[in-house]
């Protein structure tokens, strides 16, 4: 009896311990996200055009069929490691994930896409780690900062006024879209779509004003084979 | 949100599966984001450096932050499994 007693206290201590594990577990899989750039790295290519066209949709569409079975009780969520309380009776945060990521690769330029990738997959995390460490004001300005370093990165070959005010406003936008948590919306939908939005808006204002806006020149083309 | 809310789904039941699934996981998480790092900086090197390109200049930058960017998570994420693997034994 002792015996028993001593296994069920054992198997709770193991089952507190995923917490921890669970934590580090989402935090990579946010940061392996940022490999999805490597979608603009492909080369101009017929038959890779192809499965540029179809392959990110595909790929949605089998997520979003797993997560409906998933919500139906088709499927277990215990399949599902690292979903959180509130996510039980709602869709995960990796449909959002893979939905904005979609839509950026295919809709908007790779000044607004890249970044805002990069925001969710790297600043989104970044950001978790600072508000368990740290407060939200640390979370705001740390946040601010990483993620106007990226839309630099992707602004450098514009207009150096139009990149200070695209990496603020993108900051902006995702320093927003990932403090504002709704129960219906992910934040991991928002920080990528919220940012880019307000981009897409900025760019038309800035072609109006007479700005060059650069073009899809963030990441060139591969040759292939390299 | 409140802090229930933020907590993770935990069954008891599901402790060998969810080992399970990180580890098979735990090489696409790691190997691929730094494949695509290299990949960026050998861009750059080869088509940015050795042709004096300096348009290759943001994927030796972008190369560099998905290196240390997943670099930076998956050590704890190794450290963490490798506690969990030795409390489970």
């Amino acid at each position: 009896m002792v015996n028993v007693a001593q296994k069920i206290k054992d198997t709770k201590k193991k089952i507190d311990s995923l917490d921890f594990d669970a934590h580090w577990y989402r935090r990579a899989f946010h940061a392996f996200g940022a490999s999805f750039v490597f979608y603009y790295m492909l080369p101009d290519l017929d038959w890779i055009n192809i499965l540029k066209f179809w392959v990110p949709p595909i790929l949605v569409v089998f997520v979003i069929i797993l997560e409906v079975l998933r919500l139906k009780g088709k499927v277990s969520s215990d399949h599902f490691f690292g979903l959180r309380m509130y996510e039980q009776n709602r869709v995960g945060s990796y449909v959002f994930f893979g939905v904005a990521i979609l839509l950026l690769l295919r809709f908007f330029p790779q000044e607004i896409a890249i970044p805002c990738i990069l925001c969710a997959c790297l600043a989104d995390p970044i950001m978790g780690e600072v508000r368990h460490h740290f407060t939200m004001k640390h979370v705001y300005v740390v946040g601010f900062l990483v993620c106007m370093f990226f839309f630099m990165i992707a602004w450098y070959k514009a207009d150096i006024s139009l990149m200070i005010v695209a990496s603020i406003v993108g900051a902006t936008g995702a320093v927003i879209g990932e403090t504002k948590k709704f129960w219906w919306l992910d934040d991991d939908f928002m920080i990528q779509m919220l940012p880019a939005v307000m981009l897409l808006i900025l760019i038309v204002c800035a072609q109006y004003f007479g700005f060059i806006v650069p073009e899809n020149s963030v990441i060139i083309p591969g040759l292939w084979p390299w | 949100m409140n802090e229930e809310n933020m907590k993770y789904m935990k069954n008891k039941n599901n402790f060998n599966r969810v080992i399970r699934a990180e580890l098979l996981f735990m090489p696409l998480l790691i190997v691929v984001p730094l494949i695509v790092g290299i990949l960026l900086v050998h861009d750059w090197f080869t088509r940015g450096y050795l042709l004096n390109d300096s348009s290759f200049n943001s994927s030796l930058i972008i190369g560099i932050v998905v290196l240390v960017g997943n670099i930076i998570f998956d050590i704890p994420f190794i450290k963490s499994l490798k506690a969990m693997s030795s409390k489970k034994t």
